[in-house]
């Protein structure tokens, strides 16, 4: 029976990162809904200024602190939580949980750590431990042992056989890695390693290099019941990273018997650690029998866990939460929208769902691109269809791809290269694999070259095929019906053809070709769920049904980039929040599988469509939304929807090509609220670089409010408010400004505040600006209560933001980063020096 | 591609695209809902006369495995889904669905609208449809006027006995349209099988000295076999350790004065969660069901109920109070399915072991 709670403390995800993007403080944004349901007083810690989570805490509960033990020890003690959650926290809030094991500290504040027990968390943390553990229950894991020399190494190989893979153990962070296939080949690579090591030391491991790798997620209640969420099966083999590879959701390739096999020994781990709650476990499966290893067990929740619940609308974050509280499968109550069967029946799908990872190398290009063990990805998309290619191809115009080309050639590249990308992959390797087959490589050719299973050439060879005939028959109803199949969008087919997209929607009226939309819903059709989440395809029922209430769309922003992409998300987020407090209807259409704006409960409908003309065209076309949000920076996508005059359109924030500068350096700023003619202040900002560089690119940190501000602040406001003109500017602006030798401030140039910098303001000031700017342009804003939140201005202490940057992950050598290529920031408080 | 038509009983009808045989069949349109095993699905015997809609988006992803079938013969009228990928790949020699089909006189049709369908029987109901070339009102005729038989056991099963030798335990199963699964399990635990009649004695079956019996899976209503089988079920459940998967399951309960009632749509899927009653644990299993036992009818003094279906509240599982006999509605092989249950077989064994050790050693 569930565990009676009173105080439970969260801990968060902490900045985002490569390896985590928002999908932890989603996570933790619908734990926090179910918790709330417990009556359960919840402490939340975390340094992500982009947190929903946070917000959605009562503000006395939460600690803008990084998520660290000391940090969450002094919480403890101050707080005297009776439970702690960490799952949602990611691996770093697992270690913080073990640690806090490990010193004493559950015990002796008698703490109740949920999810898994500390001793069986102990078993996950400590890597030898784990290995002991699955092979007491039979589970196999890959051999591997360090060794002082050669003859050691040899009596290694002599039991596991080749391939092995060697690694030297070093101080430094060297990652070399040697495959060795034999005894040639092994005497090289321990001399070679030997050398580097700083004590005469390697590591030898089995290779399942070329392995395909399959993902498991299961559930598992207190009574010992589990249910599996969904297998997962990632395109690229074992060797590059499960983040850097294409996913599919179902499994494509396995047989019933081998996904039966891992189903069973992912449960069987599952009651080994005594899990509650979710479990994540990922396989290396032999290509030429049914072995398979086990490679890694993370009972908490991870980008993966919560890609399988995307794919299958189970409500995982919010049963896993019961599941943690001690409650059994059969004693959690869903909202209504679901069906009451839903936390007990196993998720089967009717669909397919794609996920493309993207990488940052179009803005840090100086680094190794090739794809193996180390991720190095920044965001995804995915695409969900009835077919495959349909799902493929959807991911794939979902991410950076130019919306010109269904399937984009490299032609620039020359066959040796091709062979060369083929062995070892690139990012971006999708686009190699289809010019691959272009150039008439065989199927069995190129699955020998890449360890891709040849099912994934015939697919990418059927959309070749279908783009070619799409190609050939311009304007035919045939091309048409061919190219919704296969998921190419009516965008797609007017560039391709370079017609007006609206003479596509006539062909498609012409022949009774509608876009029909099936709901992501975890029982095939089994009961007629309400989870509002969509996706398209060219059949016969439509599910999605317009509100009869006025209805706003949001127009997501995709898959994450560097640069301000968690900002966005949390911007987008809190657009839906507003704009469901004032009454709307909210639609949301996204991509990425790691957004908070995606979260069940912040909007009343779901579309996973790529962003591009014509999906969004379709949906406004059935929906009928009164207002469309346009969140973040998107010139291309603002200027197509803006040739539609009947369409009422919000970019939010403005975009920033109407920043008007005079120098691009800048060292303050002051924020301005412009309503009417209104001006007021918002409060005023330093910006610093540690490397004494103001110029605009790299403005990442800075803080609130500005050095000096007691001196120079309503100096500086003056002056900000003489500089701007109304008829101008509208909104949250900002006014840059330099300061000079002799003490003076110089404008350099005024620009719509960023959406970092909105999110920051929100944090700092308490108004939610989102909320006000959305309120705002729809014309409702209550501009006393404004005035009455901003004055009298009263700092009470320095609020300071810092961007991180993912140099160290990509093994670049820089030091310092440009806007461009932030990957997350970290909030922190200073109190004033008295 | 030739455009064909699935027509249904409702007088809707689906055009898609042709694959498998081109043949016209009719039968019983049922939604299976298990993603993984088209292939043990489809050479199921238990789809004799169905038309199987796969509400699994794709299948065919891995060809046919040697391996995996569950009957030599298959005897599906249809498959429907919504695509599907006719491929021989992977690691095992394989044949593809579309072969398949062709060499077993099976139709399929693809790209048509699987969702919908399944929403429509989940509404409607079990429904009566047709594979035609042209979806006219002679084809909707010659559907309503379709009677299909309920001899379906006598066609599926073995008219003959024949044995599957081993060392371990003397079991014979009784084939009512046994899918290969339940031999597989048998023989992992080394049972020397033989497989019997559907319509075998009880003296042909006692005289086999069977340390056990299993009673199959198969297709159709449990009341079309003759009160000759129930019969027989009287007389073997009290001399020998009895285990009834699925067709076995219904008869073993008529047997013994229970009712059984035809499922207004059949569940056909791995996504219920199952009870065992006496230890409340949960598991999943396969199940192709479109008749349960009605627990109303059950006489306690003779059986109880060991297993129940969360959603449905469907009866999955009996037991006698006198006999060694037990009863599951699922399928615990897994082929295809969850491998959950399928420590039933041991707990047939140790029955089977016990009832040696208490008449003595045979050896």
């Amino acid at each position: 029976m569930a565990v009676d709670i009173n105080k439970v403390l969260l801990l968060g995800g902490g900045p985002t990162s490569i390896g985590h993007e928002n999908e932890l403080d989603a996570a933790a944004y619908e734990r926090l809904i179910a918790l709330k349901k417990t009556g359960a007083q919840i402490i939340y810690v975390d340094d992500n200024p982009f947190s929903v989570t946070s917000e959605e805490v009562q503000p006395a509960n939460v600690y803008v602190q990084q998520v660290n033990f000391k940090n969450v020890v002094n919480i403890i003690e101050k707080e005297h939580p009776d439970a702690i959650m960490a799952t949602t926290g990611g691996l770093n809030a697992m270690q913080i949980a073990w640690q806090l094991s490990e010193s004493g500290v559950l015990t002796s504040n008698n703490i109740n750590l949920l999810g898994i027990k500390p001793a069986d968390l102990r078993k996950v943390i400590d890597n030898e431990k784990l290995r002991d553990l699955l092979t007491e229950i039979n589970e196999r894991v890959i051999a591997s042992r360090i060794v002082a020399d050669d003859t050691e190494a040899m009596d290694f190989v002599r039991e596991v056989g080749f391939p092995v893979i060697v690694k030297p153990i070093s101080a430094s962070h060297d990652t070399s890695r040697f495959i060795c296939n034999n005894t040639d080949e092994l005497e090289d690579a321990l001399d070679v390693s030997f050398k580097r090591a700083y004590i005469k030391r390697c590591s030898i491991e089995q290779s399942i290099v070329g392995y395909k790798e399959i993902e498991m997620v299961g559930i598992r209640d207190a009574n010992g019941n589990k249910l599996l969420i969904s297998g997962l099966e990632d395109m690229d083999p074992i060797g590059i990273h499960s983040g850097d590879s294409i996913i599919f959701a179902p499994t494509q390739t396995l047989i019933n018997e081998e996904y039966q096999a891992l189903r069973t020994a992912t449960f069987r781990i599952m009651d080994s650690l005594n899990v509650t709650g979710t479990c994540h476990v990922q396989f290396a499966q032999s290509r030429t029998d049914s072995n398979y290893f086990v490679t890694k067990v993370s009972p908490f929740f991870t980008r993966n866990t919560l890609l399988a619940a995307k794919a299958t609308g189970y409500p995982l974050t919010y049963v896993a939460s019961f599941l943690e509280l001690g409650y059994g499968f059969t004693e959690i109550k869903l909202p209504a929208k679901y069906s009451k069967y839903t936390p007990f029946m196993e998720p089967t799908m009717d669909h397919v769902l794609v996920r493309i990872p993207l990488w940052p190398f179009r803005d840090i290009n100086d680094v190794d691109q090739h794809l193996n063990t180390l991720m190095k990805s920044v965001g995804s998309t995915i695409g969900v269809g009835r077919t495959v290619e349909e799902a493929i191809i959807k991911s794939m115009h979902s991410s950076q791809f130019s919306p010109r080309d269904i399937l984009p050639s490299v032609s620039k590249v020359d066959d040796d290269d091709v062979i060369n990308q083929l062995i070892h992959p690139l990012a971006s390797r999708i686009l190699i694999l289809m010019e691959a087959l272009r150039r008439g490589f065989s199927i069995d050719e190129l699955s020998e070259l890449t360890r891709i299973d040849r099912f994934y050439f015939y697919k990418l060879n059927q959309l070749l095929r279908a783009q070619d005939f799409v190609i050939n028959h311009p304007l035919s109803p045939q091309s048409v019906q061919v190219g919704h199949k296969y998921g190419f969008g009516d965008g797609m087919l007017a560039e391709l053809w370079n017609v007006n997209i609206a003479q596509i929607t006539r062909m498609n009226q012409n022949v009774n070709h509608q876009v029909t939309y099936k709901e992501i819903e975890p029982s095939a059709g089994e009961f007629l769920e309400a989870t509002n989440i969509f996706y398209s395809s060219y059949e016969l029922e439509n599910e999605s049904k317009p509100f009869a209430e006025k209805t706003a769309l949001v127009i997501g922003r995709g898959g994450n980039q560097l640069g301000p992409n968690s900002a966005a998300d949390y911007y987008t987020a809190q657009i839906l929040i507003s704009l469901k407090k004032v009454g709307y209807k909210t639609l949301i259409m996204n991509t990425n599988p790691n957004v908070v704006s995606l979260t069940p409960q912040l909007s009343d409908k779901q579309y996973i469509e790529p962003i591009q003309l014509g999906n969004i065209l379709n949906i406004i076309n059935l929906d009928r939304p009164d207002v469309i949000f346009l969140p973040g920076n998107r010139h291309y996508l603002s200027k197509q929807l803006k040739q539609f005059a009947d369409l009422n359109i919000i970019v939010l924030p403005p975009d920033q090509k109407v920043a008007h500068y005079k120098r691009h350096s800048a060292t303050t700023a002051v924020d301005l609220f412009i309503q009417g003619k209104e001006i007021i202040p918002v409060t005023s900002l330093s910006f610093f670089n540690h490397h004494n560089r103001n110029d605009l690119h790299h403005l990442n940190d800075y803080q609130e409010p500005m050095i000096d501000w007691q001196k120079d602040e309503s100096l500086i406001m003056q002056q900000a408010i003489k500089t701007t003109n109304p008829s101008e500017w509208q909104g949250l602006v900002q006014v840059l400004f330099n300061k000079t030798n002799s003490g003076d401030y110089i404008c350099t140039g005024i620009r719509p505040v960023r959406i970092t910098e909105t999110a920051f303001l929100t944090k700092t000031t308490g108004i939610n600006w989102i909320n006000v700017l959305v309120k705002k342009y729809l014309g409702i804003l209550d501009m006393a209560s404004l005035r009455e939140q901003l004055k009298p201005i009263a700092h009470k202490r320095y609020s300071i933001m810092t961007a991180h940057f993912p140099f160290k992950q990509l093994q670049s050598n820089r030091k310092e980063g440009t806007t461009r290529q932030e990957v997350g920031a970290a909030l922190s408080f200073e109190n004033f020096i008295n | 591609m030739t455009q064909r038509y699935l027509i249904l009983a409702d007088g809707s009808a689906y055009p898609g695209k042709a694959f498998g045989s081109l043949a016209t069949t009719t039968g019983e349109l049922v939604a299976n809902s298990t993603m993984n095993g088209y292939q043990e699905i489809i050479s199921n015997q238990i789809y004799h006369n169905q038309i199987i809609v796969f509400t699994q988006s794709s299948i065919g992803n891995t060809g046919l495995d040697q391996n995996a079938y569950e009957s030599v013969l298959p005897s599906a009228k249809g498959v429907i889904v919504r695509e599907y990928e006719n491929l021989a790949t992977d690691h095992f020699k394989r044949i593809s669905l579309d072969r398949y089909l062709k060499q077993h006189r099976i139709p399929g049709i693809y790209d048509v609208d699987t969702r919908e369908i399944r929403h429509r029987l989940q509404k409607y109901g079990n429904m009566m449809a047709s594979i035609v070339d042209v979806a006219d009102d002679h084809a909707f005729d010659q559907l309503h006027a379709t009677v299909l038989t309920n001899q379906q056991v006598a066609q599926v099963a073995t008219p003959k006995p024949y044995p599957n030798p081993d060392e371990g335990d003397n079991v014979v199963v009784v084939d009512f349209g046994l899918k290969s699964g339940i031999l597989r399990e048998l023989s992992r635990r080394n049972c020397n099988v033989t497989v019997v009649p559907w319509n075998s004695t009880s003296e042909m079956i006692l005289d086999l000295d069977p340390d056990g019996i299993v009673l199959s899976t198969g297709p159709g209503a449990p009341s079309n076999l003759p009160e000759s089988v129930l019969k027989m079920i009287t007389e073997i459940q009290s001399q020998a350790p009895l285990f009834a998967i699925g067709l076995g399951h219904e008869l073993f309960a008529l047997a013994n004065q229970a009712k059984v009632s035809k499922l207004r749509v059949e569940h056909h899927g791995a996504n219920h969660p199952i009870r065992e009653i006496i230890t409340n644990e949960i598991f999943f299993s396969g199940q192709e069901q479109g008749y349960a036992v009605d627990p109303k009818s059950i006489d306690h003094a003779k059986l109880f109920i060991t297993h129940v279906d969360l959603v449905n509240g469907t009866v999955q599982g009996l037991r006698h109070r006198d006999f060694p006999a037990f009863s599951v509605q699922f399928s615990p092989d897994g082929a295809p399915g969850p491998k959950d249950s399928v420590d039933l077989f041991d707990d047939f064994m140790e029955i089977m072991e016990r009832r040696r050790d208490e008449n003595g050693s045979r050896y």
